[in-house]
């Protein structure tokens, strides 16, 4: 029996040793919150219900988005159903923001003529100044360009859609009788789909509105009339026969909705008219709300891939290659929550919370020294395995669940002392009202740990009930700080098994103990 | 200095040696006038005063900047008017500890641009680099689904705590738990109301970490409850005596975790007011010490009278009056054994002679104490 207490106490302590020596050796700390190293720390939620595989695609992008941008280590997470984006000890907050403030959905729209976009306040006069260099050969019919300075056709050619065709048949657009989903999507509806964006709409043409492009010249397009999920996910690549071009994969349940616009435009229907002479319809590719390129359709009908060229830098095809690689963000994301916290704030906070743990914790310890006498050294010793356990396990769980351990987490600690020290102070209670009535200690002990572990994991285990709860159905902070309840019950419960129990019963066994009641801040009646 | 039967004379040695003798059944009554007033004040005061909701449950943007001579809230109200966004909506504090002052500025949502030029004429204003000013925002949908998500939680965490405490102990036990811990958010909420601190989601979090510790605190009472009436049964002890008893037994207990729970919140309190930055930290600390302060006596003056009552209505009926004084000491101290009480009078010779001493004591603890058990018959009579 003392073999089997000294294996259990031994090995709590060896085990919680070694693990918090492995992971201080491997540098493996708590992963700290924003609000405790400063930072940017930016909440995205999907405006419509997403998967979980949606969300780690939406992730994957936006992580890659931002190191394309230079921001070091962002550290991006999908926490149950929302996105969690931390950037620590980020400088420049606003760019941060920038960068992942995106709705991240790409649409297709036509550009339609200039006169159904036209608003009070448009002034053609600053536009003209931008159409000097018009992108891509196009440019809008009806304004009053400067014929000559409008690099048309002839040094430039324009960009354009053609079947990105490594089979020759699949580049005749005649070559397929296409069944008739291909040719018409009956289910796509150009009014059908308004968007409720952005002010500039157009009486006329319900949802024309004028979009910049990237070089800040408008173009007037109509409706949205597909997203970038009819492309295949990260199919779009570069390619460099003549001039630099992107080619994109099309789905196959998204050719309907592709052929149904390109026809459109191929045959400058009036949803998708020809915007300048000797030029079909154009197709605007839009990003929140620009326009990242507009090329013109060159052919009705498209199997499988559609290649874009043109006057492409082998910068903008890259662009362009990673917005339609981004377009197939598979729903729009919003942020919802945004917050900087200015790196010494955060230290604070930091700072703050560590000495008031340590003030606690040694405020405690030295009420229960004074109360309970020697036996509160095994108070000490559990508190400081617990403390070791703790540490080890928000070390790996914060690294493991994507949940740092914030400024919520860390008074959750602090508060969970007062619990732990609980089963300490119910279990003495015990012995000294089991000592008062008469038992020696070492009859006392292992009857007074029996009926005291009943309480102890009754009690326990409404908090570790409740930790699971919260972290089924919360969100957002309220999700680490049921984490961190919960890791710390379970700890206590452990400790409370492995290290007290032996320790006390141990200890009520020793001859050094036998006689010495006083010493354990008992005061029997005599 | 003790009395010959081994009581001491003063309170606090009794109450040290698990002596006392408090009859918590029969103050009921403070219990419940406390409980009703803490109500009607918190009542009265929501529906006058409200909840001083932040930012995260209302969406809107906010700002921490650095205060100093030359920036005060007359400045930063300035900056808005200047960005031409309304100060009358615009909530503006200044939020002190003793090392530095922060100034929270907080609007409702307006246009990124906006916020940006504001965050850069704070900086301006108050003469520190934009990176040393806070600025968050919350969309209102947000905070209103993190509410609604946490009010979800909470009602399936009380359903299956209910279900849990109806299951390891008794349904009667279940009601008062969960009505002490009613009692415990409703006087937290009211101290909120009342005092008009702001409600952000680190107040829920306090407010959930209140529910658990209440629960946790009451559990460990009714455990010694439910093991008293285990210990009791053969003696068919009233159920308010049975209370009394255990309260008494668990004072000590009480007060000792009460201590030790309490005293890192009073540091997260003191350290929090003292250092900038943790002026979130010290709100938090008051939310729960007020809440701890409250779980503690709930679980005595609320839980446990409610308990008796309710058992009490609802089964073996009485003729005689409580345990009151000596009578109630001598059970308390007689009783803190393990096993059941009966066998721990004949088995054990010294816990005999303590209970000998305290044989002054007419009936019923002295029958009950010192007599062999009645054998128990299978029906009552």
């Amino acid at each position: 029996m003392n073999r089997r207490l000294w294996t259990s106490l031994i090995s709590v302590v060896v085990i919680v040793v070694v693990a918090l020596v492995a992971n201080i050796a491997t540098g493996n700390t708590p992963i700290l919150g924003l609000d405790l190293q400063g930072g940017v720390s930016v909440i995205l939620a999907p405006t419509e219900p997403a998967s979980g595989d949606d969300l780690i695609v939406i992730r994957d992008l936006i992580r890659s988005e931002l190191e394309s941008r230079g921001i070091a280590e962002p550290d991006v997470r999908v926490q149950g159903d929302v996105i969690v984006v931390d950037l620590p000890g980020v400088k420049d907050q606003q760019e941060a923001l920038d960068a992942v403030d995106v709705s991240g959905v790409v649409e297709l729209r036509p550009v339609i003529n200039f006169a159904e976009c036209q608003t009070p306040d448009f002034s053609p006069a600053t536009d003209l100044e931008d159409l000097l260099s018009p992108p891509q050969g196009v440019v809008p019919s009806d304004v009053p360009a400067d014929s000559s300075t409008v690099p048309v056709d002839s040094t430039a050619e324009p960009a354009g859609f053609r079947s990105a065709a490594p089979d020759p048949a699949d580049s005749v657009p005649a070559d397929s009788v296409p069944a008739p989903s291909d040719t018409i999507a009956p289910e796509v509806d150009p009014t059908a789909v308004p968007l409720d964006e952005t002010p500039p709409v157009f009486p006329g043409t319900p949802g024309a509105e004028l979009l910049p492009t990237r070089d800040g010249q408008p173009l007037c397009v109509g409706p949205t009339q597909g997203t970038g999920e009819i492309f295949v996910r990260g199919s779009a690549e570069l390619t460099g026969d003549s001039g630099w071009g992107v080619a994109v994969s099309l789905r196959s349940d998204g050719q309907g909705t592709w052929n149904n616009l390109a026809n459109q435009c191929y045959n400058t229907t009036p949803t998708c008219p020809s915007t300048q002479p000797g030029v079909r319809g154009q197709i605007a590719i839009v990003l929140d709300s620009v326009i990242m390129s507009a090329p013109q359709v060159n052919q009705p009908n498209f199997t499988d891939s559609v290649a874009i060229t043109g006057s492409f830098s082998r910068g903008e095809a890259e662009d362009l290659a990673a917005v339609l690689n981004r377009g197939a963000f598979p729903v729009e994301v919003e942020a919802q929550e945004a917050r900087t916290v200015s790196a010494s704030a955060g230290a604070d906070s930091l700072e703050a919370a560590i000495i008031a743990g340590l003030l606690g914790v040694f405020l405690v310890l030295a009420f229960l020294i004074a109360y309970y006498r020697w036996l509160a050294l095994v108070i000490v010793g559990g508190l400081v395995i617990w403390g070791m356990m703790v540490f080890s396990l928000a070390s790996l769980v914060s690294g493991w669940t994507n949940y740092a351990l914030s400024l919520a987490g860390v008074t959750g600690i602090i508060v969970a002392v007062g619990v732990t020290v609980d089963s300490y102070v119910v279990f003495f209670e015990r012995i000294k009202d089991e000592l008062r009535n008469g038992r020696t200690i070492k009859n006392a002990a292992p009857r007074s740990f029996k009926a005291t572990w009943r309480t102890i994991w009754s009690a326990d285990l409404i908090s570790v009930i409740g930790a699971l709860i919260l972290f089924w159905l919360s969100v957002g902070s309220v999700r680490g700080f049921a984490l961190y309840l919960g890791l710390t019950t379970i700890c206590d419960l452990l400790v409370c098994y492995f290290f007290t129990r032996p320790a006390v019963l141990l200890l009520a066994r020793s001859k050094l103990m036998a006689k010495r009641t006083r010493a354990l801040g008992i005061e029997v009646a005599s | 200095m003790n009395r010959p039967d081994g009581v001491a004379d003063s309170g606090i040695k009794r109450l040290f040696r698990g002596q006392t003798a408090i009859d918590f059944y029969g103050h009921r009554r403070i219990g419940l006038i406390v409980a009703m007033v803490v109500l009607l004040v918190t009542a009265g005061s929501l529906s006058t005063r409200g909840l001083n909701l932040g930012l995260d449950f209302e969406g809107g943007d906010a700002w921490d900047v650095p205060a100093s001579e030359t920036f005060g809230v007359d400045e930063a109200a300035d900056v808005l008017s200047d960005n031409g966004v309304s100060t009358t909506g615009a909530r503006i504090q200044r939020r002190s500890s003793e090392t530095a002052d922060v100034i929270t500025i907080q609007v409702e949502e307006v246009d990124r641009d906006v916020a940006v030029s504001i965050t850069e004429g704070f900086a301006v204003a108050a003469g520190v680099t934009a990176d040393e000013v806070s600025f968050s925002f919350t969309s209102s949908t947000w905070g209103s689904e993190i509410t609604e998500k946490a009010l979800r939680a909470l009602i399936i965490f009380l359903i299956v705590v209910s279900v849990f405490i109806s299951i390891r102990f008794e349904w009667r036990m279940a009601v008062a738990a969960l009505t002490a811990m009613a009692h415990d958010v409703v006087v937290t909420v009211g101290v909120y109301s009342v005092f008009a601190f702001e409600v952000t989601p680190a107040t829920v979090i306090a407010f959930l970490t209140i529910l658990a510790y209440s629960l946790y605190d009451t559990i460990v009472v009714f455990d010694r409850v439910r093991e008293n009436e285990g210990k009791y049964a053969g003696v068919r002890m009233p159920y308010e005596d049975v209370v009394n008893i255990s309260m008494n037994q668990v004072l000590m207990r009480s007060i000792n975790t009460s201590i030790s729970s309490i005293l890192p919140v009073i540091s997260l309190l003191l350290v929090g007011s003292g250092l900038l930055g943790a002026v979130t930290l010290r709100e938090f600390a008051l939310a729960l010490l007020v809440g701890m302060i409250s779980g503690v006596y709930s679980s005595i003056f609320v839980a446990t009278p409610l308990l008796a009552t309710l058992k009490s209505n609802s089964g073996r009926k009485s003729r005689r009056d409580c345990l009151v004084g000596e009578d109630l000491r001598a059970a308390v101290i007689g009783a803190g054994v393990t096993g059941r009480v009966v066998s721990s009078a004949s088995t054990d010779d010294e816990a005999d002679e303590v209970l000998a001493g305290a044989s002054s004591v007419v009936q019923p603890a002295d029958r009950l104490l010192n007599h062999p058990p009645r054998p128990r018959k299978k029906k009552r009579r």
